[in-house]
């Protein structure tokens, strides 16, 4: 037990993405990386864009559903040692608004990545694949499911 | 505490909106809000970068080594101490301090150097005389001179140190009983029981008074001992949000109507758990609307005054004073010796019946050690004072100096710009810092211009709101509250903390005393 913390939240990992600001700097982050890419002399626009959807995608991809447990020393005596990040936000209630906006920015950036790399065949093939990685893990029927159990431990 | 919460002007009872119980939580400025985020941000990848070059060789590990060989399965998840490894002990060296006198008005602290990034620490040999701006010391009461201490040694030569014995057996002796009624008296309750430590008098008298069944409301930003308690009973927990009489008045209604969860049945009992003073927010609870609210549906009341005993009021007795309801209409008074008066462990008060529930049923008075003579001694002699029956009017006249402290400090520091959190009148003062390296600058900063201060950040407070917390005591001369003020103005402009869009920001000027007198002390 953490004597003498404000609230009796039992793993801070379940509500800081509910924390005034994190959405904001979420998105500005997105477009720091984004600016980032642009900047490189030898990448075009549809390249950067599709560069930034794979990144994030992929970022989002093993901070979510790869990483488990919290990095803090939680007082849910290890109830959440198990769990993925995505599963431990809102202690599991599904469908709650920071999940929503994590599942909605894949398919926005999706489409602005289709619109600005013009719908080229290899661009769209790249996009799509990253994007479901980043989306299909969220759905709620994926909640505590390791495929062929991987990462079961 | 996102959102800007004054009482209006149309709430049921006049005495919440009185301009004097002003509470105020100014909104979190939105850039400031994602600084914060980012400073986490960058400090996060910069500890994945770390932990990676760790994991390679390229730096050198400093946590302990998991001594099995590696087909072992592993001891601990190096995960789990991420923050501890890359956010904690960067800025370790601005908690936990070490003292080396007691902790009254001033205090020592000893220095402390470290060659290797906060690793390891070495004291320096030099003790820093500062200003104690850390310690719950309301009244001034922890001194170790003076007739408290010199009576509570005195008792030990009477009644010995302890005698390790539980409330049941042997640890019924008469220091603790006129303890108790004396703690009765003050309170203006009919009975009263002491026990040996704070967090256990929460901690494991709920239990006793709560169980399946029944139902516990909680306001969300209750202390942890009270959470404890509730979870220990197997009652049925539910929170409404930080003083928020709609929300609590929604709750009852719901759980009354719908009955108990999946059987429909009526409750046994609904008890509402609220704190006098929170500590971490320095706001007060609504007490008289909470027992407009427990009267209408039927519903008990305990009130935790650990911070609020001896602190506010005007002769000193906790909330019940201060809004000056009746008492006999909070079911349970719960509170601790800690603060106000310099000793430690904690009651309950009530109506005789309950307190003697208490005393055959309680796990506490069955199972751990009775207070012990010094320690009840300390609390008498306070308690004496405090109630003026030693004569003087030293009692009276520290409560009116730490009543005249914590309006002074407060104003001027909400006149500098600053964001400042809670009730006008609450000894606790949250100063909101938001970024995480400013815990560090600010704690710094205060202790070179011989201040001790408290800072506290995630993930004891929310992300966002990291915050100094300033607690103000009677012992506290105006001398060093401007000495503290000074050198809170200085790091407030050294280190950008007037966020504050509501007051405009200016630099400090020390009142002259003719202007003081005449707004503070009348």
């Amino acid at each position: 037990m953490n004597v003498g913390i404000a609230q009796g939240e039992r793993n801070p990992n379940s509500s800081w993405l509910n924390s005034r600001g994190v959405w904001l700097t979420y998105i500005i982050l997105l477009f720091v990386l984004h600016f980032i890419l642009l900047s490189i002399p030898y990448i075009t626009t549809p390249v950067a864009w599709t560069l930034t959807t794979t990144i994030h995608n992929i970022c989002s991809f093993y901070l979510f559903h790869l990483v488990k447990g919290a990095p803090w020393e939680t007082s849910d005596q290890g109830r959440a040692r198990r769990f993925t990040f995505w599963e431990q936000i809102d202690n599991g209630v599904q469908w709650t608004g920071t999940r929503k906006f994590l599942q909605i920015l894949p398919i926005i950036l999706f489409f602005i990545a289709s619109f600005y790399t013009k719908y080229d065949r290899t661009h769209f093939v790249i996009n799509l694949a990253t994007m479901l990685l980043a989306v299909v893990p969220k759905f709620p029927i994926f909640f505590g499911v390791r495929l062929f159990d991987i990462n079961r431990y | 505490m996102s959102n800007y919460q004054t009482n209006k002007p149309g709430d049921d009872n006049n005495r919440t909106s009185d301009h004097r119980n002003r509470e105020e939580f100014e909104e979190t400025p939105t850039w400031a809000a994602v600084v914060t985020v980012l400073g986490y941000a960058i400090l996060s990848a910069l500890g994945w970068l770390r932990d990676f070059l760790r994991h390679i060789g390229l730096e050198e590990k400093r946590t302990a080594h998991d001594p099995n060989p590696k087909d072992f399965v592993p001891l601990y998840q190096s995960y789990e101490c991420f923050y501890t490894r890359n956010l904690y002990t960067r800025i370790r060296d601005v908690f936990n301090q070490p003292i080396a006198s007691v902790a009254g008005a001033k205090v020592h602290v000893m220095e402390r150097v470290s060659d290797d990034y906060n690793w390891t620490f070495k004291f320096s040999g030099k003790k820093i005389p500062s200003i104690n701006l850390g310690s719950y010391n309301y009244l001034g009461f922890a001194e170790n001179q003076g007739p408290c201490s010199e009576q509570a040694i005195k008792s030990i030569e009477t009644y010995a140190v302890t005698t390790c014995s539980t409330r049941h057996e042997l640890g019924h002796q008469r220091y603790v009983k006129e303890l108790e009624s004396l703690m009765a008296e003050y309170l203006n309750v009919e009975d009263c029981i002491a026990f040996g430590m704070g967090f256990a008098t929460n901690a494991l008298n709920i239990p006793t008074l709560a169980g399946k069944g029944d139902l516990i409301l909680s306001d969300k930003l209750n202390h942890v001992s009270l959470i404890l308690g509730a979870r220990l009973s197997g009652a049925t927990i539910r929170t409404f949000n930080h003083n928020d009489m709609k929300d609590l008045e929604a709750h009852l209604r719901k759980a009354i109507i719908s009955g108990q969860p999946r059987t429909c049945r009526p409750w046994k009992k609904i008890l509402i758990i609220v704190e006098g003073v929170y500590s971490m927010e320095g706001s007060l609870c609504k007490l008289p609307e909470i027992i407009e609210l427990k009267k209408k549906y039927k519903a008990y009341l305990y009130v935790d005054e650990a911070h609020s005993i001896g602190a506010i009021g005007s002769r000193g007795r906790g909330v019940v004073d201060y809004w000056k309801v009746d008492p006999n209409d909070i079911e349970i008074h719960m509170g601790t010796f800690t603060k106000s008066f310099g000793s430690a462990g904690g009651y309950i008060a009530g109506k005789k019946n309950i307190i003697d529930y208490i005393r055959v049923s309680s796990h506490s008075a069955c199972y751990s050690s009775s207070m012990s003579a010094p320690i009840v001694q300390q609390i008498i002699s306070a308690l004496s004072i405090i109630m003026g029956r030693d004569g003087t009017n030293d009692g009276q006249k520290r409560i009116q100096q730490l009543a005249c402290n914590v309006r002074y400090f407060r104003r001027q520091l909400v006149d500098m710009g600053f964001i400042v959190y809670g009730n006008n009148n609450s000894p606790v003062v949250p100063v909101m810092l938001f970024m995480p390296a400013k815990i560090a600058a600010v704690n710094r900063e205060m202790l070179k211009r011989d201040c001790a201060v408290v800072t506290v950040g995630f993930p004891a407070t929310l992300l966002t709101e990291s915050r100094v917390r300033f607690c103000i005591s009677a012992g506290h001369t105006k001398e060093m509250l401007d000495h503290a003020l000074k050198a809170m103005d200085e790091v407030g402009h050294l280190v950008s903390l007037r966020y504050s869009k509501k007051n405009p920001h200016h630099r400090w000027v020390e009142l002259d005393h003719a202007d003081y007198d005449k707004e503070y002390t009348s």
